[in-house]
């Protein structure tokens, strides 16, 4: 069931700049904590169990999941389709980071960010994207660096 | 196998999907709902967590640290998600955003004094390489209205 956007009333949280497409600007973004999630995650996995990081990974999100209920005025989606594979990708994701943190425990740069690689062959077959040349060499760019920076 | 291949290719399936996921998702329902939701999935795994780990051998600072991470790690969720709301292919945000070891990296040097090796510093600039021709691919289409 379709209805009207919540999302015009909501407030971007980053202006539009010109020349540069705004899920450019999100996925830096996203890049960029991700990045002090990384390093945290390091100094974390050094200390305290897998299963203690993932605990309070978990719980420290919550005051994010306050912020976006208030931002959403309480209205929150409850497409089905869409809540199923929020929730699933939830579990995949909190699965994947207990591994992660396995996985910090025994290696300083494990190779878990190769996963991009099933995403885009699950990307291809599934979603049917199209891939271009840069796009193409891009990723085997980036899936060379990670594994040279997990060496 | 040594336990760290097979812990990392757990972390590889499990991501790989879930970045799959991603996309769908946010086809249907915005980045701040995506967030509420997606948290829920974290939230059903948190029972057998509590149940299986010990938590009193843990100091204020692992407890500040691990819940750091849990704001970065759901802040950068959450800008994925508005990405993807807002036209990015997954084949194009998933790899581009899954370079954040490079930042790691950098930090790394910065507040652990670690040093990378020539190899590590090649490793590096073909990262910023990568992130410039993936983001260099046209967005896949409009952002989608919320479906409540």
């Amino acid at each position: 069931m379709f209805e009207m956007s919540n999302r015009n009333k909501r407030r971007d949280l980053i202006p539009n700049v010109k020349g540069f497409p705004k899920w450019l600007l999100y996925a830096l973004l996203s890049l960029f904590w991700w990045g002090i999630f990384g390093f945290l995650g390091k100094i974390g996995s050094d200390r305290i169990s897998a299963a203690q990081m993932q605990i309070f990974l978990t719980i420290g999100a919550l005051p994010l999941v306050l912020g976006c209920i208030i931002r959403l005025d309480f209205k929150i989606a409850t497409h089905k389709l869409g809540v199923t594979y929020a929730i699933l990708m939830g579990v995949f994701a909190a699965l994947g980071l207990l591994a992660f943190f396995a996985a910090m425990k025994s290696l300083v740069g494990p190779v878990t960010s190769l996963y991009p690689a099933l995403t885009v062959a699950l990307a291809l077959i599934v979603l049917k994207e199209k891939v271009g040349k840069a796009q193409i060499l891009g990723l085997i760019l980036a899936i060379a660096s990670i594994v040279i920076l997990s060496l | 196998m040594a336990e760290w291949v097979t812990f990392s290719i757990a972390a590889v399936v499990c991501w790989g999907i879930m970045g799959l996921l991603q996309k769908l998702t946010t086809n249907y329902i915005s980045a701040d709902s995506v967030l509420i939701w997606d948290r829920v999935g974290y939230l059903v795994l948190l029972p057998w967590l509590l149940g299986t780990s010990h938590l009193n051998n843990m100091g204020p600072g692992d407890i500040l640290i691990g819940t750091l991470d849990g704001i970065a790690n759901g802040l950068g969720a959450w800008f994925l998600y508005a990405s993807l709301e807002n036209g990015a292919k997954a084949s194009v945000a998933v790899p581009l955003t899954a370079l954040y070891p490079l930042l790691t990296v950098l930090l790394a040097v910065l507040f652990l004094g670690e040093k990378p090796r020539p190899l590590q510093w090649l490793g590096i600039a073909l990262a910023v390489v990568a992130g410039v021709l993936m983001s260099r691919e046209a967005p896949a289409a409009k952002h989608v209205d919320e479906k409540l």
